[in-house]
């Protein structure tokens, strides 16, 4: 048993990290889709804020 | 950290999650705009030029065209003239062609009525043909009853000759006879009266008198051959001109000459040239000849 995992009530529960891990991979996430969109946007348009 | 914090955590991260799935989605399949917006711009350039050269090309068509048109006018107006000079050539080429069909009709006719003369006309010589050979059989059956008359006359002449030689004897007796029956009776005072004789005298014979009639035929001259003194004239055997006939020549009130027939065909008669004095008038073609004056 990991170190970092909690027994509350007789029930094993996630430490606080874990929701900081998921919510750091939701973040990346969205930053891969920002960059992905910015990167088609500059292929396509040439440009990401102005419309042509 | 809350439970409900948790929640939103994990409940964040699935919709972000989702969210971006389908924005990386919609975006990786989204068209690509600007490269359609530069493909129809070539396009629609490609076409500009295409339509400016296209409208160059139809101006310069229709430039041609009117050029072609202005020619063609000019053509069309020139075989106008051309077909209405050829109608008129036409119209006078078709009266012509009436006209000579109608002489041909004309011609066919007279034609028919030639050969309808022509047979009658070659009947008309076969029965000619026969009667002449019947009257030189006649002629012969003449000439032999004429040859039987002419001895039968001479031999009726010689006993005439006889009888008359006769009759001076018997005149001579008489007379000698009278003078010794005178001489007998003139001393009783008497003498012979002339006899009487019993038996009709005979008259002598007189010539019968001689019925004549006009031949009158009437007819033109034809051709007139003065070197040979030679004349043809419009009427022959058919009309009833025969060999050996005389025609007077006249023209006008004029007498020119005689034409004796010599020969003699069914519409036309040839004859020489009689009475022509070289100092008068000579006959030519279309005087008048006729049998009687």
């Amino acid at each position: 048993m990991s170190p970092n995992m909690r027994i509350r009530g007789g029930k094993v529960i996630a430490i606080d990290n874990l929701y900081t891990v998921i919510l750091g991979l939701a973040f990346c996430v969205v930053l891969a889709t920002a960059a992905f969109v910015a990167f088609k946007c500059y292929i396509q348009y040439e440009t990401i804020f102005n419309i042509p | 950290m809350s439970t409900l914090t948790k929640i939103l955590i994990v409940l964040l991260t699935i919709s972000s999650i989702f969210l971006c799935g389908i924005v990386v989605t919609y975006v990786a399949n989204a068209d690509d705009y600007r490269q359609k917006y530069t493909s129809l711009r070539a396009e629609r350039d490609s076409l500009k030029e295409t339509t400016a050269d296209t409208i160059e090309k139809h101006k310069q068509k229709v430039a041609e065209k009117d050029v072609l048109e202005a020619k063609l006018s000019g053509e069309i107006s020139k075989l106008n003239i051309e077909i209405s000079t050829l109608r008129g050539k036409l119209k006078d080429v078709e009266a012509q062609s009436n006209i000579w069909e109608k002489r041909v009709s004309d011609m066919a006719s007279v034609v028919e009525t030639s050969s309808q003369t022509a047979g009658e006309q070659v009947q008309l010589l076969k029965n000619t043909l026969a009667e002449l050979n019947k009257l030189k059989a006649e002629q012969i059956k003449l000439i032999a009853q004429f040859n039987d008359t002419s001895a039968t006359l001479l031999e009726k002449f010689a006993i005439i000759q006889t009888l008359e030689t006769e009759k001076k004897q018997l005149i001579e007796e008489k007379v000698e006879l009278q003078s010794r029956l005178n001489k007998t009776l003139q001393p009783a005072g008497k003498f012979t009266t002339p006899v009487v004789t019993l038996t009709p005298r005979k008259d002598i014979a007189r010539p019968a008198p001689v019925f004549t009639q006009k031949i009158g035929l009437n007819g033109l001259i034809t051709d007139v051959d003065l070197k040979n003194k030679m004349a043809s004239i419009s009427i022959g055997a058919a009309d009833g001109v025969k060999e050996g006939m005389k025609f007077h020549v006249t023209r006008g009130d004029k007498f020119i000459c005689d034409i004796l027939i010599i020969d003699t065909d069914a519409e036309e008669a040839v004859g020489a040239l009689e009475l022509l004095d070289l100092a008068r008038e000579q006959p030519r073609a279309g005087d008048t000849v006729t049998t009687n004056l």
